[in-house]
């Protein structure tokens, strides 16, 4: 079943958890095996983590909104992200040593353990940042 | 409108341990909340229990506040358990390949 939903959320860490409702009731719809299920959804939820926390790194209570578009095509699932932060420069983009045990910087290995692949595209006018998600399920 | 995520947690004391029962999604909206709670009790110097049988999801930073806690009982000479961790929190806890360093139970 192919699907292309999508849902825009307040840059917030509050959305968080709208977030990942958002990504659970698309996969429920898709009957995914709920171990692939939450390992998408945390995936998720940390890009979009990723943009609260340095997209918008030292702004409080901001009114912009970031979106979230889940689409499914073929076995092809592709997840877009959007927002109007500071832009981001992807070759900055690392996850800490795993072996170097500290908080902090595990977000970036979740995404790149679970998805396939994580490509910051330059092809947008209405938004800063686009990040794409990609795993083949 | 925003939704509110959930995190409780209760306290018991029994002899020189503090067990915290956290209940509910472990995020970044409530890290500070979770570490509020623990760290003091871990700077007490008693050991310190973190019961997570009612937490269903964790993130990343809720990894974080596990590294933070168990790295400042080291510093003061006791130790956190993690105890009763659901399948999924188990998951993330071993994908971050932190199940040899935490005290898990």
């Amino acid at each position: 079943m192919d699907i292309s939903e999508s849902k825009d959320f307040l840059v917030h860490t509050a959305s968080l958890k709208e977030v990942r409702t958002f990504s659970r009731d698309v996969f429920d719809k898709l009957n995914l095996n709920n171990d692939l299920k939450d390992e998408l959804v945390l995936a998720i939820a940390e890009a979009a983590q990723n943009v609260v926390k340095h997209a918008y790194k030292g702004v409080e209570d901001t009114s912009d909104h970031m979106q979230i578009k889940i689409s499914l095509t073929g076995d092809q699932l592709e997840i877009g992200f959007y927002d109007k932060g500071k832009p981001v420069v992807a070759e900055n983009i690392q996850h800490r040593k795993l072996d170097d045990i500290k908080p902090g910087g595990l977000g970036t290995y979740f995404i790149k353990q679970i998805m396939d692949d994580a490509v910051f595209k330059k092809d947008q006018q209405q938004w800063v940042n686009h990040l794409v998600l990609t795993k083949k399920i | 409108m925003l939704s509110v995520t959930q995190m409780s947690y209760k306290i018991s004391e029994e002899g020189n341990i503090s067990t915290v029962f956290l209940n509910g999604e472990i995020d970044m909206d409530v890290t500070e909340k979770a570490k509020e709670v623990i760290l003091p009790l871990v700077e007490t110097g008693k050991e310190v229990h973190l019961n997570l049988k009612d937490v269903s999801y964790m993130d990343s930073s809720g990894i974080s506040v596990l590294i933070e806690s168990h790295q400042k009982a080291l510093e003061h000479n006791t130790k956190v358990v993690v105890k009763e961790v659901s399948k999924s929190v188990l998951k993330v806890i071993m994908m971050a390949k932190l199940e040899q360093i935490l005290n898990l139970e």
